[in-house]
């Protein structure tokens, strides 16, 4: 693959919208994670997630605008105004009909959907708002940003569980290597703090029941991990080809160097007890980088936070890095702050690129006690300082959906 | 509270649009860059409002604000 380069973030998150705040919040493995208040979740057997605060700070979108949107197409708003000031990019001076849109989510904008469904079954046909079926689908968010910034270009939704934006990041980047687009916003978004997403995810038994103690509840790899918290936010990158960042003097985060994707064809929600789906997703991706595992510097794990979900995912990364794999640094930073589901992946491109930048590996926090069978080097509860050229970010989805993505220091 | 009012009431609560905002004799496309599921939205407001019956088509958003409420009145808003 054609380097690609990240010339721009945008962060929604409960560890803040601030790249700056963001870091630090990472850095310091200070959790986000909270009870859910926005609703009654007694019910629920789990009652914590990661929530935004502050997005009305950063929004500039109408309140007229506001009421036809679900919050997952306000939150990709925000964070395109964010990447697109922090990449510098003046979009009057840009062809905005080879301007593309490239985003990731799994469940579409559901509290919008899931509140006109009771307004349904209680009032009637005239209960329903008509902006229903616009405000929900999972491509809202790629038109809405296509209409306030008039981008025209091939864009793309993708809906893939938890892989979405990782996917649809990819999908972009290989877009500009060829030829399609001159600049692609490519992201992800994610609201699922609402009575019925939650239910969804809960019912799928890979959320975590640790409610007593919420900031300590997402603890991948350790022994005690009972599954993960769920998050809302949103990640946006801003794309182009490494010449024309260079062309331009843009600030280069990282580049995109590599990727790899399999589907397992085992289980509906199990990813395969060997690991093997996703071992040949990162052999792809790394020969695709024109790597070997030893090139690899820190891998941004799925960390999924299930039993096994995460022993699969050691057993993938231990065949593919043989002996390395005790030395490569490995860590789960979406345990600081939730599992956004289909923007986890975005979440998780815009983390590693700053540790790049910051030549620091953010940790998995909550590890009390290892699992032993999870014998992978972890970076636990505390950012550790190292210089990392070569990154490898994974991200796997219900139905067996493997990704890794490699991204290079510039 | 007159029909005139309720009727700026109901574009308040449906969607955000201030009193000061409306231009009486503008049609509301033009004026308000209302669209067609705006619209919708409106009527269904307009209906609760005054707990009278309004067909799809006999509120249209090619209306003016003063249209809007001559139709009204002739339905027996008060």
């Amino acid at each position: 693959m054609d380097k690609i380069a990240i010339t721009g973030i945008g962060i929604v998150s409960p560890s803040g919208l601030d790249k700056r705040k963001f870091w630090s919040n990472i850095k310091s493995g200070r959790s986000a994670v909270e009870k859910i208040t926005r609703f009654d979740a007694s019910r629920y057997t789990s009652q914590v997630a990661g929530h935004v605060h502050e997005l009305d700070v950063y929004s500039n979108v109408s309140s007229r605008l506001l009421k036809k949107i679900d919050m997952f197409s306000h939150m990709a708003l925000v964070g395109t105004e964010l990447a697109l000031q922090d990449a510098g990019l003046d979009l009057e001076k840009e062809n905005l009909d080879r301007a593309g849109i490239f985003m990731g989510n799994a469940l579409g904008g559901w509290l919008f959907a899931e509140t006109e469904l009771r307004d349904l079954y209680i009032e009637g046909r005239e209960g329903v708002s008509p902006f229903a079926a616009s405000a929900w689908f999972p491509a809202a968010p790629q038109g809405q940003i296509s209409i306030r910034y008039k981008m025209k270009g091939y864009s793309k939704t993708v809906v893939a569980d938890r892989a979405s934006s990782l996917q649809a990041i990819a999908y972009g980047a290989r877009t500009l290597n060829r030829g399609k687009n001159d600049f692609i916003v490519a992201g992800g978004m994610e609201a699922p703090v609402t009575p019925y997403a939650l239910l969804c995810c809960q019912t799928s038994g890979a959320l975590t029941q640790n409610n007593e103690n919420p900031s300590t509840a997402y603890r991948p790899f350790d022994k005690k991990r009972d599954g993960f918290a769920i998050a809302e936010g949103a990640g946006i990158v801003i794309l182009e080809t490494n010449e024309r960042a260079q062309k331009r003097n843009a600030h280069i985060y990282a580049n995109i160097i590599g990727y790899g994707t399999t589907t397992d064809g085992v289980h509906r929600i199990d990813p395969d007890s060997n690991g093997a789906g996703l071992v040949s997703a990162i052999t792809i991706a790394l020969n695709n980088a024109r790597l070997k595992p030893a090139d690899i510097d820190y891998i941004c794990l799925d960390g999924a936070g299930t039993v096994n979900g995460d022993l699969t995912e050691a057993k993938a990364i231990k065949s593919v890095f043989n002996g390395a794999s005790k030395n490569v640094i490995a860590s789960a930073p979406k345990s600081i702050f939730g599992n956004m589901l289909g923007a986890t992946g975005a979440l998780d491109v815009i983390t590693t690129v700053l540790a790049i930048e910051h030549e620091m590996v953010p940790p998995t926090i909550n590890i009390d006690e290892k699992d032993p069978q999870c014998d992978i080097n972890l970076c636990v509860n505390k950012a550790e300082e190292k210089n990392i050229c070569n990154a490898l970010v994974i991200n796997r989805g219900r139905g067996g959906i493997n990704c890794a993505l490699v991204l290079q220091k510039n | 509270m007159t029909v005139e009012d309720t009727v700026k009431k109901v574009f308040n609560q449906v969607l955000d649009i201030k009193s000061e905002e409306i231009k009486p004799d503008d049609k509301l496309e033009d004026g308000l860059g209302i669209d067609s599921t705006e619209m919708v939205e409106i009527v269904v407001g307009l209906k609760k409002a005054f707990g009278i019956a309004i067909a799809d088509n006999e509120l249209k958003k090619s209306h003016s604000f003063n249209q809007i409420v001559a139709v009204l009145k002739t339905k027996g808003a008060k």
